[in-house]
């Protein structure tokens, strides 16, 4: 599970405290698998697997749905909650998990 | 554990496995060296925590405590009332959470907590204790809500808002009931399980109805003045049954200033606070909730009957080592849904490993997707991204989310197919 971090200095704060300064990327993408969950053998879905697409493909297509440029029934509405930056983050962390 | 992909983590868990669990079968539970995980319930919320705190750290040992060995899922039992499901499609068990991820499970009841001391004893008379507990218990009902409807009637006029034999028995009864009956499907104020729940029910009912039993209406009986995805519900039962006609399969009654107070089992009548009387051939009366007994009798919930938690860790403000996922919890404006609850216990299993390995939570993100169906081929959804404000409140990202847009026979014949996969999808990620 690698940790995406945008941050330059360390994260200092107390345990409870949220650590705002990096970009967690599993805290979003394990939210992802809800409806991508890794396919099982033989199944087949008319949702796209994520498997086979590089962390580009998954990085342009979250940025085309959240600007409209990608029409979608759902992701659209999904993306706009997220920076351009959580975006890049959540492509890199699927790609490699 | 960190940089340990899910397919290296599999493999690594096989050989595992044994040793690392074995050491600690007798009973109670021994304490050793590594963290002890417990969590109690196997639903949505309880098996994806359980889950997901293996994959993200090996070294914690994860409990799960669950009385049945087969759990029935609540989202896709609508369907069975349309004929499009049975109880078969609907039911999963445990066996990957322990033979994938190393879980171990426990087939039991909880009998009591003891906090202080960070114990659970079981009904089957083991104890466990815990480093970290948490509770995903669901909901239970509060029958005081409607004089003369108590647990004993629901065995007649069943709320079938836990899936299993209630759905069963609402099913018999709608598929026993004259052509020209009417149902009435009674449904509480906010905040219940599943917002959207009785709109897709009563969809899936007029369904089957407008094929068997086509004089048939189905009254619901709201305890609000809207509902989740209300445009998109009835545009559909226009679509397809004739909502807003005389001859409409659906009416829906909003009875906020008029709440239901009586059922009469004789006459199979609901009376509400001005003396309508509502009578119905089959009635599905689902009450009001709280969170579920266990919760309540340990001291986890507030007057309003549900479980207040910090959002940042889901820890309980009333024990910082119980952490309540789930419907059970409040997590408001976050809606109670299976798909809710995954998304809660994703957030509560990184932030309890933050805590065990004394690192810092990391900020939470929370979904929710729900879609319902109108028809087979007609599905409709309402989505939501949450994250914590500057005052860690759990706040809906301004600018995402809301219902579907596209409403044409294309769009919506694809989110009917994907309100399937989805659900599958889910299945996989939370018990596969």
């Amino acid at each position: 599970m690698k940790r995406i971090c945008y941050a330059a200095a360390p994260v200092a704060g107390s345990l409870n405290s949220i650590a705002h300064a990096e970009i967690d990327a599993r805290a979003i993408a394990f939210n992802c698998r809800n409806c991508h969950a890794e396919s099982q053998p033989g199944s087949e879905s008319s949702i796209p697997s994520l498997e086979n697409l590089s962390a580009q493909q998954i990085r342009q297509a979250l940025l085309d749905f959240k600007y409209d440029k990608k029409p979608a029934t759902l992701m659209p509405r999904l993306a706009k909650g997220y920076s351009d930056a959580e975006l890049a983050a959540v492509a890199e962390y699927l790609n490699r998990n | 554990m960190a940089g340990l992909s899910r397919r290296r983590f599999l493999q690594g868990v096989a050989g595992l496995g044994a040793g690392v669990l074995s050491g600690c079968a007798g009973l109670p539970i021994c304490a050793g060296s590594k963290a002890h995980v417990v969590v109690v319930g196997g639903g949505f919320g309880g098996a994806t925590a359980a889950k997901y705190l293996r994959l993200l750290d090996a070294n914690i040992r994860v409990t799960l405590i669950e009385p049945k060995v087969k759990y029935i899922t609540c989202p896709g039992s609508n369907w069975l009332f349309a004929g499009l499901s049975n109880l078969d499609q609907l039911t999963v068990d445990y066996q990957s959470l322990q033979d994938r991820y190393g879980v171990k499970l426990l087939v039991d009841r909880v009998s009591s907590l003891d906090a202080a001391q960070r114990r659970l004893r079981l009904t089957g008379g083991r104890s466990v204790t815990y480093d970290r507990l948490i509770m995903s218990p669901g909901i239970d009902f509060r029958w005081d809500a409607i004089a003369g409807y108590d647990q004993a009637a629901a065995e007649q006029f069943p709320h079938a808002w836990q899936a299993g034999p209630q759905t069963l028995l609402l099913a018999r009864q709608l598929q026993a009931m004259p052509d020209g009956g009417v149902v009435l499907i009674a449904v509480p104020a906010d905040p219940y399980r599943c917002p959207p729940g009785p709109y897709e029910r009563a969809s899936m009912m007029a369904y089957w109805l407008k094929q068997h039993k086509p004089r048939s209406k189905i009254l619901i009986l709201d305890a609000k003045r809207s509902f989740s995805k209300q445009a998109l519900f009835e545009a559909g039962w226009a679509k397809h049954y004739g909502y807003g006609t005389a001859n409409s399969l659906i009416e829906w009654h909003s009875l906020a200033d008029n709440p239901l107070l009586e059922l009469n089992k004789q006459s199979r009548v609901l009376t509400s606070e001005f003396g309508d009387r509502f009578r119905g051939n089959v009635l599905n009366i689902i009450p009001p909730q709280t969170a579920a007994q266990i919760a309540l009798q340990h001291g986890l919930t507030d007057s309003s009957g549900w479980c207040p938690v910090r959002p940042l860790t889901g820890e309980s403000l009333f024990d910082e080592f119980i952490h309540v996922i789930g419907d059970a919890a409040h997590y408001a404006p976050i809606p109670k849904s299976a798909f809710a609850a995954n998304s809660e216990a994703k957030a509560c299993a990184l932030a309890v490993t933050s805590l065990i390995n004394q690192k810092p939570v990391v900020e939470p993100h929370w979904l929710n997707t729900c879609y319902s169906l109108i028809a087979p081929e007609h599905g409709v959804s309402v989505a939501g991204v949450y994250k914590l404000d500057a005052a860690n409140t759990i706040v809906p990202v301004k600018g995402a989310g809301g219902v579907s847009v596209r409403t044409d026979v294309e769009a919506v014949a694809l989110e009917a197919d994907y309100t399937r996969a989805v659900y599958r999808s889910l299945i996989t990620d939370t018990f596969g």
